[in-house]
């Protein structure tokens, strides 16, 4: 009888050791639970170096709020913000590029300069790290896309247009175009009413370069079929001295001539050139959604209107939008938690945010999320509507950052200045181009690559 | 027998001359010769699509034919026509004040003061002043003389002497107190054996006062030279950002550019290459000439 006892008792006992072990093994596992926890609430820091005031006034006191909102639901990240002047955006982000190391997150205008630092090596696509769902929504991605890949987020949207003042056409007898868009012999006829008037027909600034650079963007673009058609340019297989590249200087040489801009374009940058427009003193300028927004303030919701830049060009480009993401944010190579620096790049696409976006900038954000009924006004609805549709092309960013200095900006002003004639230009651009080529054999490889 | 020094001890004497010169020695060699012979290296260097490569004087050769150089170099020679006007004015300025007119000490502090400014403050400060529709052009509108209003700073034809005159205003406040603490060091006897010889103000001045001076203007000659060759960035990025087009850039500012914003530190070692050799040429040619001068004197 006591056989079966001491058998039941060694089961029992060989069940309670098993049951030991497990328990044992449940022990030691637990902790190893909290070990694959710890790393997400570890403390992660991230460095973001940020541009965006200046496209989009606001845009800085927004970030603030961000980093606050995402503290809240992520308390173990901490996002540093440096905000980054204009003038050494590139020339800071290089440094850190050259010494690998710096920012997390940086920012750097679309395309040209983005991909300048893809081809450094120092950038991590953001496709790696954003679901391609969430990617979906993000408007303008392809600005920054090379090897089937994605490499910078986009904020937010800028398209340029012309903010005309009714007031002042009405005084000169001027009709705006009904459909939006004058021919270019329309438009010389308005400056010239306008002129007549004593009105300045256009508003601009150039003491930056910019104001040439609109132009170019604008309406050098019109005779372009494709990107890809600058492209043959930048890489030598066309001269830039061809009529088709560079040929609308005339028509801007003309207008400097006749005094269609005021006089003092090369004492004041493109923003202070705007500020004229804003105060009434001219008819016409180049105006970005945030610019058109402070002139509809400052003049009156009624007094504003928009169209496209006057045709001439017959290109395949000549019609498309040229709404740009303008500044794009991405993840450096050198970050040592980039999935941490993506999930805030998504957390800054929350439809929360980017409604947050809207009121702070009063520029529309680059997601298909964002709440369009947010735009009220029926000026800044045409904006949108332009920047939404159809094809997009912001022309100098498809320009090696030393042409788009030396030739493009350096053009324009040339012409501003009357320092230099339609040829001088024509010249500058094709010696800029054969300059950069010889100076960067490994750049120009690039951009040979580049299918565009 | 005179007693035999142990040789450790002439070791070191014979090296204690070079340990007080090694901290001062290592300093230079570190913080001067060292990047000189880097910028060197580099300037032979390129970014080709399989890697840096050297590739020997071909970013020279490539300096060369760019005519924005050119256009630099050119400007910066401009600019060194400014250094002979600045000289004799703050000379002028520093004899009046140590004639000890009325008020000199104000003079001295408010000619010194934009000096002690920041150069970005001088230069946008000047943006406002000479712009079109600028303080300068409305004073002269406003007394009839609007005829010479022009865009100071947005013509190609005036941008390089507006910055000139800015340079001026600025770095003239150091000549005078320069040239003054020399005056004010100098015997006053033989200013006043000049007068009992019957010299006149222009005279004494020329003839006793300028020789006396020389060893100080030299300095501050050979100091601008270096300043309107190397140091002007400032200026010209606050002011004009080396435009309208090129019309006013500047080696440093093209060095500044290809380094930083078009990324090719080959071509901006090799023109920073070039300007420190026409800084040293300059430098010399001037030491050279000044000791034959003192030479002939003699």
């Amino acid at each position: 009888m006591r056989k079966p006892l001491y058998r039941l008792f060694a089961i029992l006992l060989v069940s309670a050791l098993l049951l030991a072990a497990c328990a044992q093994a449940a022990v030691t596992q637990a902790p190893q639970e909290v070990k694959t926890e710890a790393p997400k609430e570890e403390p992660i820091s991230l460095t973001f170096w940020y541009w965006a005031e200046s496209d989009a006034p606001g845009a800085d006191a927004w970030m603030k709020e961000t980093v606050e909102a995402y503290k809240k639901i992520k308390p173990n990240v901490a996002v540093e913000v440096v905000p980054q002047s204009t003038d050494t955006l590139i020339s800071a982000f290089q440094a850190a590029a050259t010494a690998k190391s710096g920012p997390d997150i940086a920012s750097q205008w679309a395309t040209g300069p983005v991909m300048g630092f893809v081809w450094q090596d120092a950038l991590v696509p953001v496709s790696d790290y954003v679901p391609a769902a969430e990617l979906d929504n993000w408007l303008n991605l392809n600005e920054n896309k090379y090897n089937d890949k994605y490499w910078a987020a986009s904020m937010y949207l800028i398209g340029i247009d012309v903010m005309y003042n009714k007031d002042l056409f009405a005084k000169a007898g001027v009709t705006a175009p009904e459909s939006g868009r004058w021919t270019w012999d329309e438009f010389i006829a308005a400056c010239d009413k306008l002129k007549a008037a004593d009105i300045t027909p256009w508003a601009i600034g150039d003491k930056d370069g910019y104001g040439g650079a609109w132009w170019f963007a604008n309406y050098g673009i019109q005779s372009l079929d494709s990107t890809d058609d600058l492209r043959q340019a930048i890489i030598g297989a066309k001269p830039f001295t061809d009529e088709h590249y560079t040929g609308w200087y005339k028509d801007l040489d003309e207008m400097v001539k006749k005094g269609y801009f005021n006089q003092d374009v090369m004492s004041l940058d493109l923003s202070q050139g705007v500020r004229l427009f804003w105060e009434g003193k001219a008819a016409m300028a180049f105006g970005t959604d945030g610019m058109i927004k402070q002139a509809l303030t400052d003049l009156g919701e009624d007094k504003v209107g928009v169209m496209k830049t006057p045709k001439k060009g017959t290109g395949k480009l000549a019609d498309v939008g040229n709404a740009t993401q303008s500044i794009s944010f991405f993840i450096t190579k050198w970050c040592k938690n980039p999935q941490a620096a993506a999930d805030f790049l998504t957390f800054m696409h929350t439809p929360e945010r980017l409604a947050s976006w809207y009121k702070h900038t009063g520029v529309i954000a680059a997601d298909k999320r964002f709440d369009r009924s947010l735009v009220t006004s029926p000026v800044l609805k045409q904006m949108m509507e332009w920047e939404t549709t159809g094809p997009q092309v912001w022309l100098e960013n498809f320009l090696p950052g030393q042409i788009d200095s030396d030739a493009d900006l350096t053009g324009g002003q040339m012409i501003f200045s009357q320092s230099g004639t339609p040829d001088d230009v024509a010249a500058l651009w094709q010696r800029a181009a054969e300059t950069w080529r010889n100076q960067h054999p490994d750049e120009l490889t690039n951009w040979q690559n580049w299918q565009q | 027998m005179p007693e035999k020094k142990p040789p450790t001890k002439n070791v070191f004497r014979k090296l204690e001359p070079y340990l007080y010169l090694a901290p001062a020695t290592i300093l230079v060699v570190l913080v001067f010769i060292y990047p000189v012979i880097q910028i060197m290296r580099t300037s032979l260097l390129q970014n080709t699509a399989s890697g840096i490569k050297t590739i020997g004087l071909t970013n020279y050769r490539l300096v060369s034919e760019d005519p924005v150089f050119w256009t630099a170099l050119k400007n910066n020679g401009k600019l060194l026509f400014s250094v002979p006007l600045m000289t004799v004015l703050a000379l002028f300025i520093a004899i009046l004040l140590f004639e000890h007119v009325r008020g000199w000490l104000v003079y001295r502090g408010l000619i010194f003061l934009p000096y002690i400014l920041a150069i970005p403050v001088v230069g946008t400060t000047f943006v406002y002043l000479l712009g079109l529709n600028g303080i300068v052009n409305t004073l002269l509108r406003t007394v009839g003389a609007g005829f010479l209003a022009q865009d100071w700073l947005g013509s190609a034809t005036w941008v390089v002497p507006s910055i000139s005159l800015v340079i001026i205003y600025r770095e003239m406040g150091f000549g005078v107190v320069l040239f003054l603490a020399r005056l004010m060091s100098l015997e006053k006897e033989i200013l006043e054996a000049a007068e009992i010889d019957g010299a006149n103000w222009r005279q004494k001045h020329f003839f006793v006062t300028l020789p006396q001076l020389a060893g100080v203007i030299e300095f501050f000659v050979v100091v601008e030279l270096i300043t309107m060759l190397s140091w002007v960035f400032a200026y010209v990025f606050t002011m004009t950002g080396g435009g309208p087009g090129f019309a006013s850039t500047v080696m440093e500012f093209y060095i500044w550019k290809h380094a930083f914003a078009f990324r090719s530190p080959g071509i901006a070692s090799a023109l920073a290459v070039v300007l420190l050799a026409t800084t040293t040429f300059l430098i010399i040619l001037q030491l050279r000439l000044r000791r034959r001068s003192l030479e002939e004197s003699i």
